[in-house]
């Protein structure tokens, strides 16, 4: 027991030293990353609806207290490769991104106080994006790379009212960071690093209520985070005879929202081994309506003011689950993820288009407390004509991504 | 082990199968033939730009860049009449030059400031004509057959290679050859022409004092001719119209009332200054030279006056040509006139522009006639008074910082060349069905501050 507890300790070092190098690549639904639990992707995201121990701290804290065990740990990380295939219209040019690995991963531990007294803490990664395009493709004077990723720490309460029905909430503390570089037409060599860090806060609300044994509902409200980041380093490569106008060092400040989202699911138990559920999530985008650069010094010439006009959109999903045997639970899964971005406000920063995605998964559990978690998610390449208009840069986006995905639940 | 091949099998396919596909370009040629291409033109065709025709300028001239998306439709080789010169020969005030590059340059003031410098090392006026001078007929017969400084009558001269040394490089017998017999020696299949410049603009660039404005009939005639001679063999084509002068960065650069005084002593002294004239002026009933605090029109000289000399009017023009050095130390433009080189007044702007709409109409008129693709150069340019953007980055007639026009004012520099190529592109797709791709506009050198 303690070996074991020693060694997924280690674990849960290794994975939180690996945070300052994880990035994620975007592969749907702006620059959301809902790859928070396995047990969760593998029946196609849902999460609100089911009691899958501690990770419920992001699906659902509401459904937190009704874990079985006393004490529920759970860790686990995605591989998200993705890439996205430009064609520039009107053109015969084709670019690809060389995006890296993205790794979100998650951490949770919730133990039961009393018997209705939930606590926990999770530590996750619902947002981020990387674009990796090369230094010198077509559209380098909107974005040559960029990193986002946001790390959120949620303390949870959850409370068992009932047999029926069961409440939580979270405080959700907030920490992203954002690296970004594009080329600028002054020579062959121009281009401007910004890169910021900042933090905020925000909070999650759950309800699950089991009206009968083999219905379950959850439904969660995730609030928005808005992450204002001051004093934020930009640096500027420019030829000498321009050093005068644009400082070489400067400091910026900017504001990047990361929408509220509200999720309602269903699950119903066929059999005792089979399960069906349906969710749908809500997500608050229209609140990323533009990203605004204001600079310190010369900010006359510098600021920009770059129109996102994200609309809300809602996603669909369909999964199931079927326990094969006292190791072995499967999982398949499905969705439909429209784009919240605007067609005439498309940038290669963030691609994001219209997905649909198959989920699969399994559980092996070893031993009693012991659930091993795979997960894979393939969303089908979608294809789609965007043009960011204020830039004059339109053309075909094609994106494709597969992600698998491993973790680990261990109860005491 | 099995078990740990077959993870790696499968690692490995979801990495390869990471690379979305979208379907190529599928360019076609339409009802047109771009087998053989010819260009024919002036200095803009040549790829003449920063004031000079060299190389690199040559490379990215417009035509060159045509050539290369014909070539996906089974365009041939494009042969140009290559400069051995990356320096360039342009032709100035004070006979042959380089071009021009971006530099500091320390005016009479002592100020240090950014501006058009002549490249360095700069070839000496025997090594210019030397240039000039070497036949290149050899390497032809040539694909672009752009001649700087041509008019469009010029084109039917026999001999146009003894007056003109950038035809008289590359024509077989520069003292018998007229340039429209290139034609022949090429018979295209598929031609562009953008002729008829000149013929407005080298009064303009002299502030009228050189030369004369081509008569519209004289122009209309040759034209006629040329492309006659280039659609003999049912070759398909387009032909360009001729952008008004303010389209340039030339005529528009230089304020009318950048006469900016911030001394009340200075306005005092140049109304002093002026009071005689002024008394002499009113006797004329003419209009007398005032000053005040802020921007004041320059003075110019205007030899249709008695007493010789006025402020400019709001619209009057003075050109990138006046020697700055004069303005700032000399006192040009308050205390002496500038002179009238250097300068458009109305009546000559309503003349250049009465010709330009006359020979608008005429080459609109043999695009209809011989079912030609008409490609607006002069609607296209005026949309960048303003600036136009493309992939980002903006491009305006701005001079220098506009990053459309060379370091000349006057000619594109590649980014340039490459944004007008590619409304050709457009309006060639438009006539003949075709579908060529546009270029990449960045992907030419554009403005390069050092």
């Amino acid at each position: 027991m303690q070996t074991q507890k020693l060694n997924l300790m280690k674990k849960i070092t290794l994975l939180l030293t690996l945070v300052a190098m994880v990035t994620w690549s975007a592969f749907a639904g702006g620059f959301q990353v809902r790859l928070q639990g396995q047990k969760q992707t593998g029946i196609g995201l849902i999460g609100t609806p089911f009691s899958f121990g501690a990770s419920s701290i992001f699906y659902n804290p509401g459904a937190l207290s009704m874990m079985k065990a006393k004490t529920n740990f759970q860790l686990g990380a995605s591989g998200i490769l993705s890439n996205v295939t430009f064609q520039k219209s009107a053109t015969n040019y084709q670019a690809h991104t060389d995006n890296p690995l993205g790794t979100p991963f998650y951490f949770y531990g919730a133990r039961k106080v009393t018997d209705n007294l939930t606590v926990g803490v999770g530590v996750y990664t619902p947002f981020g994006s990387t674009s990796k395009w090369d230094d010198d493709w077509a559209g380098r004077f909107l974005i040559q790379n960029i990193s986002l990723k946001a790390i959120f720490i949620q303390p949870t309460v959850s409370y068992k009212i009932s047999d029926m029905i069961s409440v939580g909430a979270g405080f959700v503390y907030a920490m992203g960071d954002v690296e970004l570089n594009k080329a600028l037409p002054y020579n062959n060599n121009s281009s401007v690093n910004i890169k910021g860090s900042t933090n905020s806060i925000g909070y999650n609300l759950g309800i699950y209520i089991k009206p009968i044994e083999e219905l379950s509902i959850g439904i969660d409200y995730r609030s928005k985070v808005v992450m204002e980041m001051e004093e934020g380093d930009a640096v500027f490569t420019i030829p000498a005879s321009l050093s005068t106008t644009i400082p070489e060092n400067n400091k910026f400040s900017a504001s990047l929202p990361m929408p509220a989202n509200l999720d309602v699911g269903f699950a119903y138990q066929i059999t005792e081994d089979f399960m069906l559920a349906a969710e749908i999530n809500y997500v608050f985008w229209s609140v990323y309506d533009s990203l605004n650069f204001t600079f310190e010094e010369n900010g006359e010439m510098l600021n920009s003011n770059n129109p996102r006009l994200y609309e809300n959109k809602m996603i669909i999903r369909l999964g199931g689950q079927y326990k094969l045997n006292d190791n072995f639970t499967l999982r398949v899964g499905g969705y439909y993820d429209p784009s919240p971005t605007n067609e005439d406000y498309f940038t290669p920063e963030t691609v994001s288009l219209n997905t649909i995605a198959f989920t699969f998964g399994f559980t092996y559990m070893p031993i009693k407390n012991l659930c091993i978690d795979v997960s894979y998610l393939h969303t089908l390449g979608s294809e789609t004509a965007n043009s960011y208009d204020p830039a004059n840069f339109s053309g075909t986006y094609k994106t494709q991504a597969v992600i698998p995905g491993l973790g680990i639940s261990y109860n005491f | 082990m099995k078990k740990k091949y077959l993870l790696y099998i499968l690692v490995l396919a979801l990495f390869t199968a990471c690379e979305p596909k979208i379907d190529e370009f599928a360019p076609s040629e339409g009802d047109a033939d771009f087998t053989t291409y010819l260009a024919m033109g002036n200095s803009l065709t040549a790829g003449y730009a920063d004031g000079a025709l060299y190389t690199s300028g040559q490379t990215n001239s417009y035509p060159n860049i045509l050539a290369g998306q014909f070539e996906l439709v089974d365009g041939g080789t494009f042969t140009q009449p290559m400069m051995p010169t990356e320096a360039g020969v342009g032709v100035g005030d004070l006979g042959l030059r380089s071009k021009l590059v971006l530099g500091m340059a320390i005016d009479c003031l002592g100020t240090t400031s950014l501006g058009p410098v002549p490249f360095d090392p700069a070839p000496d006026q025997l090594e210019y004509y030397g240039y000039l001078a070497t036949s290149v007929a050899a390497d032809g017969p040539f694909n672009n057959i752009g001649v700087p400084g041509i008019k469009s009558f010029h084109a039917l001269a026999p001999g146009l290679g003894l007056l003109n040394p950038y035809f008289g490089r590359f024509a077989a017998d520069p003292t018998t050859d007229m340039l429209i017999g290139e034609v022949a020696k090429v018979n295209p299949t598929f031609f562009t022409l953008w002729l008829g410049n000149n013929d407005v603009l080298t009064y303009a660039l002299s502030g009228g004092t050189l030369d004369s404005i081509t008569p519209e009939p004289i122009f209309s005639g040759a034209m006629d001719a040329i492309v006659g001679t280039l659609t003999a063999n049912d070759a398909k084509g387009a032909i360009v119209n001729i952008p008004d002068i303010g389209t340039t960065p030339y005529f528009t650069t230089v304020p009318y009332n950048a006469l900016v005084l911030t001394d009340e002593a200075d306005v005092a002294a140049l109304n002093y200054g002026y009071a005689p004239l002024n008394v002499i002026i009113n006797q004329y009933e003419g209009d007398t030279l005032a000053f005040k605090l802020g921007a004041n029109p320059f003075v110019i000289a205007d030899a249709s006056l008695a007493w010789g000399m006025r402020q400019i009017k709001p619209g009057e023009l003075i050109l990138l040509s006046i020697p700055q050095d004069s303005i700032k130390c000399a006192g040009w433009g308050s205390m002496v006139p500038i002179p009238e080189q250097y300068v458009l007044k109305a009546d000559q702007i309503a003349a250049i522009e009465a010709a330009t709409e006359a020979y608008n109409a005429k080459i609109a008129g043999l695009a209809d006639a011989f079912s030609l693709a008409l490609v607006d150069m002069n609607s296209y340019l005026k949309e960048f008074e303003t600036g136009m953007v493309f992939d980002g980055a903006t491009y305006s007639a701005q001079f220098v910082l506009g990053g459309l026009f060379s370091l000349d004012g006057i000619h594109l520099n590649p980014r340039g060349n490459a944004i007008i190529a590619n409304h050709f592109i457009d309006a060639i797709n438009a006539k003949y069905n075709a579908n060529l791709p546009q270029v990449i506009i960045q992907d030419y050198p554009g403005i390069q501050f050092p």
